[in-house]
């Protein structure tokens, strides 16, 4: 597939979700909130149209804040922040985390499966769950940005490669923190692995030989080396350790191919080392001085 | 002030006096209702090494668990079996890794999870709170009793060997392999890794990180309920269930474990009963609790407790 072809995909599912109001539903959620923060139940709309849920969170106090936009990730369950994260990170940053279609609180009328989604109607990508997903993600950091509380020039968009195409075709986005496993270069690492969900593919194939060309050409549109150089925003790429599928070295295509500062962590196999570079460098790309405050208390020094 | 050391730290669960009698009354609830297992064949993912299964089974409450069940498709006879719990809020995986190492592999989701949650479903967060003060409703009382159901389908498949059972998990799997190794006599060798549901009333105040968080945010919103809250989780903490232990079994803890805090990891390890019991601490890491380095342990564990030992 041509980049004008994945031009073009991408033109006519931003212009269907530039068609479909957001009618953003808010509603104050008590049991979650704090002295420090305020918690929101969201709903709004997306492309089809498809209503979507998330959680916002707003500190206390005089913003505007800085913010981290937790798009929809690859599993069933949304989170209010990350599994591990420090609570009190939501005293200083606005974060906002988006179910996209099929995840739960947004899987009616679709419920995805985990494992399952990654190819489920894949060989037909004008139907592609994940065109819709990504544009329920594109969505998503249009509601955040339309908050007052958001300090529009410290926008994190952190995630998995969902965060990087959404910092790939939409504006607003300043940094990005993004883990890739599922869009890069999909159709040639997948034979590489028995690990899912890239077996989910491997899967695929094995019951749907003649579908292959259809897969690869679905893929084509949401490979992240052919839209990473749309992506302006500084980005710290979380890559596999040393060795692995996902390493520095075989992301390096798409490392040098973003427009904007580029740091690339490669993982010490530890969630603890990993998870408090990527604290740290949200943290100091946003101004905030003193991240012992909001780290978990087993990370603080 | 620097931390103290997580091995000194003493947890507060006490268990309670009838504890035996609680969980003695569930299994015989459990017991009365036919597991009516069903074995669908699911030919996406199965491959030339590995037949891959959907399973179903009837819980207590009569709910209907969903599992898969992965074997390897040349058997010598009777294989081994491991069976995988899942964490907390992770999608239970496919197990086809252990059916590669030679086991029979059930990797259960209890009710609630994908698959398992028509006829239950409080979401996440909410789980963890759901009922909270009351333990004959409590959420974990069916969900618990889900896993030792598993055990219950592996006895009756007729490639498995009884005699050679394992349970593994990390995580909120790691707190449910300590709760199945407990109340599971059959299970004879057991690994739980980061183990979450051990020390909760402890975890809540050493940490302030979900899932544990939703507690503390019940407790906000509800403080006049906090004795109810503690009297009901004694029941379910793995520290009340670890000296029932009797099987072989390993216990991993990172240092770092921003989720389940290692002190929990301590204290439970401290309760548990069997003779043959070790602890591995991973400084340095996290709620991975040293995974990628103890893979390497857990295996040489299981080969040596369930295929050596014929």
């Amino acid at each position: 597939m041509t980049n004008a072809a994945v031009h073009e995909y991408w033109q006519q599912a931003l212009a269907e979700l530039a068609r479909c109001p957001a009618c953003p539903e808010i509603e104050s959620l008590a049991l979650r909130s704090t002295a420090f923060a305020t918690l929101y139940g969201v709903r709004l709309s997306s492309l089809g149209p498809y209503r979507l849920f998330g959680y916002l969170s707003i500190p206390k106090g005089t913003g505007p804040f800085p913010a981290i936009y937790y798009a929809p990730k690859y599993q069933s369950v949304l989170e209010i922040i990350p599994q591990g994260t420090a609570n009190v990170q939501r005293s200083r940053y606005v974060t906002f985390s988006l179910a996209g279609r099929g995840q739960r609180n947004a899987d009616s009328p679709y419920a995805a499966m985990f494992p399952g989604l990654l190819t489920d109607g894949i060989d037909n990508a004008a139907s592609y769950p994940f065109r819709g997903i990504v544009a329920d993600s594109i969505r998503g950091l249009e509601f955040l940005l339309t908050r007052r509380e958001v300090d529009a020039a410290r926008v994190v968009v952190a995630g998995n490669d969902m965060a990087l195409l959404t910092a790939a075709l939409a504006s607003g986005a300043t940094r990005v923190v993004t883990a890739p496993a599922l869009f890069y270069r999909t159709a040639e690492l997948a034979p590489k692995t028995q690990g899912y969900p890239l077996e989910e593919l491997n899967d695929y194939l094995r019951l749907h030989p003649a579908r292959a060309d259809a897969v690869r050409r679905t893929l084509a549109s949401f490979d992240l080396v052919s839209l990473a150089p749309r992506v302006s925003a500084a980005t710290l790429v979380m890559a596999g350790a040393p060795g692995s599928l996902l390493d520095a070295a075989a992301l390096r295509p798409m490392t040098t191919a973003l427009k904007g500062p580029v740091t690339v962590y490669e993982s010490q196999q530890s969630l603890y080392k990993d998870g408090l570079y990527s604290e740290r460098w949200m943290a100091e790309q946003c101004g905030i001085a003193d991240v012992q405050s909001i780290l978990p208390e087993h990370w603080r020094d | 002030m620097p931390r103290a050391l997580p091995a000194d730290y003493r947890s507060k669960v006490e268990k309670p006096a009838d504890f035996d009698a609680f969980w003695g009354d569930a299994l015989r609830q459990a017991s009365s209702i036919p597991l009516e297992p069903e074995v669908v064949p699911d030919p996406l993912r199965t491959s030339g090494d590995i037949e891959t299964f959907q399973v179903f089974y009837t819980s207590i409450d009569h709910v209907r668990i969903a599992a898969w069940y992965c074997r390897p498709t040349r058997r010598a006879g009777r294989a081994p079996a491991i069976m995988l719990l899942p964490g907390y809020q992770m999608d239970p995986p496919i197990p086809k890794e252990w059916a590669r190492k030679g086991y029979a592999a059930l990797s259960v989701a209890p009710r609630g999870k994908l698959r398992s949650n028509r006829q239950f479903n409080p979401g996440y967060p909410n789980l963890l709170t759901h009922n909270i003060v009351d333990r004959h409703t409590y959420a974990y009382r069916g969900f618990y009793v889900d896993t030792w159901r598993g055990i219950d389908f592996l006895l009756s498949r007729p490639e498995v060997d009884p005699a050679r059972l394992g349970v593994v998990g990390s995580s909120q799997g790691g707190g449910l392999t300590i709760t199945t190794a407990a109340m599971r006599p059959e299970v004879r060798a057991a690994s739980a890794g980061a183990p979450y549901l051990c020390g909760f009333v402890d975890a809540i105040a050493l940490t302030h990180t979900y899932p544990y968080e939703e507690i503390n945010d019940y407790l906000r919103l509800y403080p006049e309920r906090r004795a109810d809250v503690e009297e009901t989780l004694a029941y379910f903490d793995g520290i009340s269930f670890a000296d029932r232990i009797a099987c072989p079994i390993i216990v991993n803890v990172g240092l770092q474990d921003n989720v389940c805090p290692p002190e929990t990891g301590y204290a439970l390890f401290d309760r548990i009963g069997a003779a043959d019991k070790r602890l591995y601490p991973y400084a340095g890491h996290g709620h991975d609790a040293g995974r990628v380095r103890h893979t390497a342990v857990v295996d040489a564990f299981f080969a040596r407790h369930l295929q050596d030992a014929r």
